[in-house]
């Protein structure tokens, strides 16, 4: 198990350095100078691009990048003077962060239950009715979805606040447009995978046994049925955490989404390095989290890990 | 007085628009205490049946019953046409306070009926916590008890083990422990020992025969095996097509049989008692020289682990004839079958194939053990045959037609069942078109790797009887690999026995069949049940041994030798030579000459043990 999570570790590392490698190439391969406004006459551009080291040949500039990484320095922003990246990225990530979490919490929780709820029922009515959310849920937008919130709770009902974060009610219509979209996928997984599960063998032991249903569906079958549901969420989790332009910016809330893209709007190279870096990180440690999971919870594969 | 007595109890399941009787009008009784066997082809109904009286059946099937009486308490299952959800419910109140505490049931496949991700201990205290009131703490000694009563060794350490981390007999032994958990009054055990070696078998039977003795439980022992019927059970019901067409004690069905269904399983049972000639060899096809496999396990940090599938095999094939190949699961027989068509390539030594093989491209053909995975449920009977044409050939459409044609009328089909798909076809069927789809490239060595063992005792024999109706006729080699000893000996002139990746006895299988030498091969054919109470009876018990994971100690001593009764010092410092006497050759240190004396000219040996 130790050698196999070394082993991840690694190969996590690896593939950052070709990220970066990649990123950083392609950001240097953009039209265009960071700092070409209309109004900078020739002269002042190359001043302030000999400034940031820009006008020195490539591959020195990746060299000099790769040490300052090296270093834990993700370098300064070029389109505002004087901030870090590292301080955009604490500044910005704490608000994504908490939205997205609790966005895939709620998804987890909401998807398994209808899952299994689906799965279970005899109810055509119900069966018909969940099938069918799951439907809308994947197939409409989350900006739809997120806008549609809006005007129904926040401008009919003026219930929910609408924009920013200021206190707990916010987060509400947000966190609820972010999970949609992934609960209903847990829910079209768990729904599968449980019925599945739900036909096998050591569910009728379990019933020879004299468990109740609803025992045996808790001790037994969810804990075979979670684990691709897990292989689902570990992904989906990094993919949310890392922010979501589209509904940062219907809520106008000041998190990473809306910073990256404004990044490469600007051409700010470092910090689109800068946060395509750390993406890169938090999508691989949670990938690898959900790996080590899966491991704890299937013995089957702690084995093979060994 | 009866302990459990069912009357009239049938099962209907329903197709789209087929309806389909699997139980018909079934009534019996239990009494207290006693083993009664049910005995029938599969598809005859017998475990669709008890799974109806513990109502495990799922829910599209259509179970209507007149009575269910448990102890004269009734435990009928309401009839779901007329009954509302309230009878339902109360009834599936009354079912969990009864199953696993008053009736338990044992399975077939143990692997598949643990669930893989707990560990053992928790799914033993989960049945004793579900009836009893009492602490997890006082569950899991009395865990540790019932692991003990069932015959596994250091319990404890047993108990933080997953499933999958156990040989099947010990598998099945926790099934058998967790349906005794409550003490319960009867047990069913639905083929338990179906899936298991014949020496793990046997002990499996010695245990429900020990509970049966030492807590009074009614077993309800459900089963094909004629065998397995005449050694355990003293009252039989005999089944066929969902009904009960005889009943009766085990002498009487065994001895004096009324219905003709039943002198037709006897018969069945019987012929695959007798003995098979002996024939002379023909020159050799196929020799296998030295033959070693070995696989290596490369850990991140630790060392390599090798492992010995094969070790040092040798033998040899001849013109026309069936070599069979015997062993428990797990000891090789598979790997030396791959590596004789080259599916695997040996570590060590080397495969002589003496044939024709500038003609062939092909001269080995393999038939597969399972024929519902192995043809592809896409493709059309005609296709399947066709594609090895297609690939090593070229001949032209007419040709390949008429090949096609040739083979299916040799098998047993028509050319018409060339348009369908494998799933029109039953099980024996489909091991018809897998021997068409080997033979259809003319091959002179055919590797059976367990061809009958998915197949019912009554498909079995006539697939047996095709397969050497079509050696009479094309003169076809046979590799016959197969773990069940009923099917070599029936089939196989000569056959060797492989354990933990070595042969250990070879020789014409009439004169080990009646005489063995080996200690193993000895231990192996006592194991055999015989469709014959008196004689099960007079046969002496089993030893008692932990079975364990068929493992090679590397390279030193003898494989068997910690399982052997008869082992001696030098058995477990070095391996055995090969012994050879006329046509029989054995690798044990009783028949060496420090052991059984100088050979003079005129010696004839004879069985050590």
């Amino acid at each position: 198990m130790f050698g196999y999570t070394c082993k991840r570790v690694f190969i996590g590392i690896l593939s950052l350095f070709v990220l970066v490698t990649a990123a950083f190439f392609l950001t240097r391969m953009m039209p265009g100078s960071p700092f070409q406004t209309g109004n900078v006459s020739e002269s002042v551009l190359t001043s302030m691009e000999e400034e940031y080291g820009l006008n020195e040949p490539v591959f020195k500039q990746y060299a000099t990048y790769l040490s300052n990484l090296m270093h834990g320095d993700l370098g300064i922003s070029f389109k505002k003077p004087g901030v870090r990246v590292s301080e955009v990225i604490t500044r910005a990530w704490p608000a994504t962060a908490a939205l997205g979490a609790l966005a895939i919490v709620l998804a987890a929780v909401v998807g398994t239950l209808l899952g299994i709820w689906q799965a279970s029922t005899k109810k055509r009515l119900v069966k018909g009715g969940i099938f069918f959310s799951t439907m809308l849920g994947t197939g409409i937008p989350n900006f739809v979805i997120a806008l549609l919130l809006m005007l129904f709770f926040g401008v009919k009902l003026k219930l929910l606040p609408i924009a920013g974060l200021t206190g707990a009610e916010n987060y509400i219509l947000p966190v609820v447009s972010l999970a949609v979209y992934p609960a209903a996928v847990i829910t079209r997984l768990m729904r599968n995978t449980f019925q599945e599960e739900m036909n096998r063998d050591y569910v009728v032991l379990a019933k020879a046994k004299g468990l109740s249903w609803r025992r045996t569906a808790v001790t037994h079958i969810l804990k075979n049925a979670w684990i691709p549901v897990l292989n689902y969420i570990g992904p989906a989790a990094a993919f949310l955490m890392t922010g979501s332009f589209v509904v940062e910016s219907v809520f106008t809330i000041p998190g990473l989404g809306r910073e990256f893209v404004n990044s490469i709007e600007n051409r700010d190279y470092t910090l689109i390095l800068g946060l395509t870096i750390f993406m890169g990180v938090t999508v691989i440690g949670i990938n690898l989290l959900t790996d080590l999971l899966c491991a704890w919870l299937d013995p089957r594969v702690r084995r093979a890990y060994r | 007085m009866s302990l459990l007595r069912v009357e009239d109890l049938s099962v209907q399941f329903h197709d789209k628009d087929r309806r389909q009787e699997a139980v018909s009008h079934l009534s019996f009784e239990v009494c207290p205490g006693e083993i009664v066997g049910i005995v029938g082809e599969s598809g005859s109904g017998k475990s669709t049946g008890m799974h109806a009286v513990l109502g495990l059946l799922p829910e599209k099937a259509e179970v209507a019953c007149e009575r269910i009486l448990l102890d004269q308490r009734e435990i009928t299952p309401p009839d779901l046409k007329l009954a509302d959800r309230k009878a339902v419910k109360a009834y599936e109140r009354t079912m969990e306070a009864v199953r696993g505490n008053e009736i338990a049931m044992v399975f077939q496949d143990p692997l598949t009926y643990l669930n893989p991700t707990v560990k053992i201990g928790r799914q033993i205290t989960e049945t004793i916590r579900a009836h009893k009131k009492c602490s997890q703490k006082e569950a899991l000694e009395h865990a540790e008890e019932l692991l003990d009563l069932v015959g596994i060794r250091k319990a404890s350490q047993r108990m933080r083990q997953y499933p999958f981390e156990l040989s099947g007999g010990m598998r099945q032994r926790v099934v058998i422990a967790i349906a005794l958990a409550c003490e319960p009054k009867l047990l069913i055990a639905d083929e338990p020992t179906t899936a298991l070696d014949v020496t793990v078998q046997g002990q499996i039977l010695e245990l429900f025969k020990k509970i049966s003795q030492e807590m009074g439980t009614a077993i309800l022992f459900v089963s094909h095996d004629l065998g397995v019927i005449a050694s355990l059970c003293r009252r039989v019901l005999v089944m066929q097509a969902g009904k009960l067409v005889e009943e009766g004690t085990v002498e009487d069905i065994f001895y004096e049989p009324r219905h003709p269904y039943t002198r037709k399983l006897l018969a069945q049972a019987s012929k695959l008692q007798k003995l098979p000639e002996n024939v002379k060899a023909g020159e050799p096809l196929l020799r296998i020289e030295h033959v070693s496999k070995f696989y290596t396990d490369i850990g991140y940090w630790k060392k390599q682990e090798k492992t010995e599938a094969v070790l040092d095999v040798s033998l040899q094939i001849g013109r026309g004839e069936t070599y069979g190949l015997v062993g428990e699961s797990g000891c090789g027989k598979s790997t030396l079958a791959k590596m004789v068509t080259g599916l695997l390539k040996p570590t060590a030594g080397r495969i002589v194939y003496e044939g024709e093989k500038k003609r062939l491209k092909y001269p080995i053909q393999m038939v597969f053990q399972d024929p519902y995975a192995s043809l592809n449920p896409r493709m059309t009977i005609g296709d399947i045959l066709e594609e090895p044409l297609l690939l090593n050939t070229e001949d032209s459409k007419e040709e390949r037609l008429r090949k096609i044609e040739e083979l299916l009328k040799l098998v047993g089909l028509t050319l018409e069942d060339a348009q369908k798909y494998p799933r029109a076809f039953s099980g024996g069927q489909r091991q018809r078109i897998g021997i068409a789809r080997a033979l259809i490239l003319e091959p002179e060595l055919l590797i059976c790797d367990e061809p009958v063992s998915a197949l019912d005792v009554s498909i079995q024999e006539q697939i047996l009887s095709l397969l050497e109706n079509i050696q009479k006729e094309r003169g076809i080699s046979y590799l016959f690999i197969s773990h069940d000893l009923n099917v070599v000996k029936r089939i196989s002139r000569k056959m060797g026995v492989m354990y933990a990746g070595s042969l250990v006895e070879t020789g014409s299988t009439k004169e080990i069949y009646s005489d063995p030498w080996h200690p193993y091969t000895k231990a192996l054919l006592s194991a055999v049940l015989v469709p014959d109470p008196w004689k099960a009876r007079r046969k002496k018990g089993v030893l008692h041994t932990e079975e364990k994971k068929v493992e090679v100690p590397l390279g030193r001593g003898c494989p068997f030798a910690p399982r052997c009764g008869y082992a001696m010092a030098c058995c477990f410092t070095g391996r055995p030579d090969w012994y050879q006497f006329e046509g029989r050759k054995i690798a044990c240190f009783l028949y060496s000459e420090e052991h059984a004396g100088r050979r003079s000219g005129s010696m004839k040996m004879t069985s050590q043990i």
